[in-house]
């Protein structure tokens, strides 16, 4: 159930259980076999399933090469502007963007900005294009004042790919904001993967605003809730009933925080219990860290599941909110950093139909990470996990009334899943 | 444990008629397959979260008003002679320096603490103290297969079935290259791989038997101490598992005691003695205080001189039973999660019901403005703090393989109480209520998985 969707094939199945074999005593004799000395290479033992090994058969060597003979033979096709969809674009120093003037493609129905006349392109985006083979951008030519703008000769050079990643990536204090490589990697893995990618915000703010979505929303309805529920019989009967703590100070001192006597309750004992203060998730999010370059963690990207019907002018919430950040020049965020992180995005409390374990793991706010390593991007979920507000205890207390308690059989999970 | 490794059982390979002498129909046709053995009712055993006992009134029907009647009967009775939730008798354990955890001996003690809330681990078993009945099943005392005997066929099985498929995949190639014309004649098959496998195999066998104890010190590697080589006997068929009470067979088996106890670790004893009240910790005899035994499992918490008697804020017992106490008061079953590389594992209910969905890794954050005061607290704090991506994807990665979520719990370490960076008055409530607790679930997410 955690990762239903891992890339991981080979959980299945009967070799599930690898995973356990660790906890047997070692048995190194297989190393008495290999030589260390003499000038032969030693061989190196074999262990576990290979995806590919090499064996001397034709029919493999065959089927190698045939399989790299189709790719080459689809790489040789020559990629061209066809007349009827070629786009031009210029590109603008001074913005570090490029602008379109004639839009001929679908794909500006989720790319580009209207603004003067002209549709204007993020470097990521005009970058993207340019790599798939879309977009033809030129150089922009040095005009003088007498020559006439329209002029088809006054066309700049085109722009070479290796070209654009040096014009597009970088430029800091760009007006278009700056783009790293790390955030071109996300954006472009995005768009193959057939998402809708939007930067988030305003292009040079570092930081998003406090997101106060939807909390005020529940407070009214938790206060409508109290009002009619007939809580107060429920009240009378609770302080009947429950057993105060009492001699405060010194039971918590010293302990035992369960004085010896009489409990109705599983429930009781636990509210004793807890002492350990928690962060409350839903009070409004507030800033702890101040609001400059040195916290890497912001909301980058807003992205957007391809549904047909997103529509530029009016894209609405998000589905994901992306942070993208730099695995060389970051560590794992401190919980300031986080905090702060998940203050800029909406409260989206799980479905109360959804069972606990997704509940907990959905949580109350939600970001991806895009942790990118020398190109190589890992998304991780970070999720604002509300164990406080879902309370194993209550639950069990109301599911094990059965005789069996309930719990346990027929989870077909296959082997092998560790204890 | 119990679940996973009961349902994975195929009795179609059966490695040695030997180790199922005890279930003599298992290794025949499977017309005549044994019934599976009945599982305990660990509902029923387990009924009980932690080991207190709660007194709830009865229930109140509204068609029987007698009911009422029962309720007031029992109200007062109470209200007369209060029954105690706590055990009449303390709960005893002994300190162990050596092994810096609390040993208990005492077998209801050992069972009590097992059974109602998880508590501990056997020193010779991988959780649940499980020896004497491993000891009983190897003399023929025990009808029912116990789950390590279970684990170990399931992994002699899966054992085999890889050298099978090894084999198939061998004997594929070699029939191309023989279509191909690279080789004349069938080569013999690599006997020697497989029989040098199967050696270490053979001797795992005779350990699971029980009996064969003078050909495993010959080899050398195993040494199979006190217990002492017995002969054949034969099957002693109970009809129910046997359990502590039947000393008598036990003593007839030659096992004299029950060698194993059950291992404590710090916070299991904290929480035991300073939340519930229930444990009573000695040390070479004399009991120790709970205010003590804070300070002492603090003291050995870390490599310094055990002499000093300041605790810092950030100490790794204390964040660890921060942590323990938040997810215990909770309602979790809390273990150690040091086989998966995290400092906890969260059971729902248990780990006899179902497997631990949550990982949980602690992770001190150092809010408090106190900690950025001075520049010098300032890069120590940095320091402390940097934990490098790979080790965050080296920790997530062992969790998706075993199929449970990641936890980061951040603690927010409180400035010391002290001006001499140090917390010299014992008020453990005060200082646990000085720390707070959020957590975040983390997961890994798949561009492509999460598209539609």
């Amino acid at each position: 159930m955690a990762d239903k969707d891992e890339d991981t094939p080979q959980l299945s199945g009967v070799n599930a259980g690898d995973i356990d074999l660790s906890d047997e005593t070692q048995d190194f004799r297989f190393l008495s076999n290999l030589s260390f000395s003499g000038t032969d290479l030693p061989k190196i033992p074999k262990r576990g399933e290979k995806d590919f090994e090499p064996h001397a058969t034709s029919l493999q060597s065959s089927t190698l090469a045939a399989s790299r003979a189709a790719m080459h033979s689809a790489l040789s096709i020559p990629r061209i502007h066809p007349p009827k969809t070629h786009i031009m674009a210029t590109y603008d120093p001074d913005t570090n963007m490029a602008y379109v003037d004639k839009i001929k493609s679908q794909h500006f129905q989720t790319i580009g900005k209207f603004f003067q006349g002209k549709e204007w392109l993020l470097p990521e985006e005009a970058l993207f294009m340019l790599e798939r083979g879309s977009l033809d951008v030129r150089w922009p030519v040095l005009r003088t004042a007498d020559e006439d703008e329209n002029d088809s000769n006054s066309l700049g050079v085109p722009m070479s790919l290796q070209g654009a990643y040096a014009a597009f990536i970088g430029m800091e204090c760009g007006v278009g904001g700056k783009l790293t490589l790390e955030m071109y990697n996300v954006y472009a893995g995005l768009k193959r993967a057939g998402y809708v990618v939007l930067r988030s915000g305003s292009w040079n703010n570092e930081r998003g605003a406090l997101d106060f979505t939807n909390l005020a929303k529940l407070d009214a309805r938790e206060a409508t809730n109290k009002f009619w529920n007939f809580r107060i019989f429920a009240e009378i009967w609770e302080m009947l009933l429950t057993r105060k703590s009492d001699g405060g100070a010194e039971r918590l001192a010293l302990g035992p925080l369960i004085t010896p006597g009489l409990y109705r309750t599983y429930d009781d004992i636990y509210r004793l219990l807890q002492i350990i203060p928690n962060h409350n998730r839903r009070s409004p999010p507030t800033f702890s860290l101040p609001a400059d370059s040195s916290n890497p963690f912001h909301v980058t990207y807003h992205i957007y599941k391809p549904t047909g019907k997103f529509r530029k002018s009016a894209p609405g919430p998000p589905d994901y909110r992306v942070a993208v950040v730099n695995a060389r020049e970051t560590s794992v965020p401190t919980m300031a950093q986080l905090s702060d992180l998940l203050a800029t995005t909406p409260y989206d409390p799980p479905s109360a139909s959804s069972q606990l374990y997704q509940r907990l793991k959905h949580g109350s706010r939600n970001i991806i990470l895009a942790i990118v390593d020398q190109g190589i991007p890992s998304y991780i979920r970070v999720a604002d996990a509300s164990f406080s507000d879902e309370k194993l205890y209550e639950r069990q207390a109301r599911g094990s009334r059965g005789k069996r308690g309930g719990f346990g059989r027929g989870r077909g999970r296959g082997r092998g899943r560790g204890r | 444990m119990a679940s996973a490794i009961y349902s994975a059982e195929v009795p179609s390979l059966v490695t040695d008629p030997g180790t199922n002498r005890a279930v003599p129909t298992e290794n025949a046709t499977e017309s005549q397959r044994a019934p599976r053995p009945k599982k305990p009712n660990y509902g029923q055993i387990h009924s009980r979260p932690l080991p207190l006992e709660t007194y709830p009134l009865p229930a109140f029907i509204p068609h029987n008003p007698l009911s009422i009647f029962r309720i007031v009967y029992v109200v007062f009775s109470q209200l007369f002679r209060p029954p105690s939730s706590h055990p009449s008798v303390c709960y005893k354990g002994y300190f162990s320096h050596e092994t810096q955890s609390v040993h208990v001996t005492d077998c209801k003690t050992i069972r009590a603490l097992w059974e109602k809330g998880f508590f501990g681990k056997g020193n010779l078993s991988r959780s649940e103290p499980r020896w004497l009945d491993q000891e009983m099943r190897k003399r023929g005392l025990l009808a029912q297969e116990t789950s390590e005997e279970v684990t170990r066929k399931r992994r002699e099985e899966r054992r085999r079935f890889k050298i099978e498929r090894a084999r198939k995949e061998r004997e594929a190639i070699e029939q191309q290259l023989r279509e191909e014309g690279k080789i004349s004649h069938p080569a013999p098959i690599d006997e020697t791989e497989t029989l040098d496998n199967a050696q270490p195999q053979e001797i795992r066998q005779q350990l699971s038997n029980g009996n064969i104890n003078d050909r495993i010190e010959e080899n050398g590697r195993i040494k199979y101490g006190r217990t002492p080589a017995l002969p054949e006997k034969t099957p002693i068929k109970t009809t129910q598992p046997l359990k502590l009470d039947t000393r008598h067979s036990v003593e007839a088996a030659g096992i004299e005691l029950d060698e194993e106890h059950l291992q404590l670790n710090p916070e299991e004893v904290l929480f035991l003695a300073y939340g519930l009240g229930v444990l009573e910790v000695s040390d070479q005899g004399i009991p120790i205080p709970t205010s003590s035994l804070f300070k002492l499992f603090c003291r050995h918490s870390s490599c310094q001189s055990p002499e000093t008697q300041s605790i810092q804020p950030d100490d790794s017992f204390l964040l660890k039973y921060v942590v323990y106490h938040h997810f215990r008061s909770l309602g979790w079953v809390v273990r150690p999660g040091v086989k998966f590389a995290v400092d906890y594992l969260l059971y729902n209910k248990g780990p006899v019901f179902s497997h631990a969905e949550f990982a949980v890794m602690i992770i001190p954050s150092y809010n408090h403005t106190y900690w950025s005061e001075s520049l010098e607290r300032k890069v120590k704090i940095q320091q402390k703090e940097k934990r490098d991506w790979w080790w965050l994807h080296r920790i997530n990665r062992v969790q998706t393989q075993v199929h449970k979520s990641l936890v980061l719990v951040y603690v927010e370490i409180p400035p010391p109480l002290h001006d001499d960076g140090a917390i010299s008055e014992l008020d453990v409530g005060n200082i646990l209520k000085r720390y707070n607790v959020r957590e975040f679930a983390l997961r890994r997410w798949v561009a492509n998985r999460n598209r539609d």
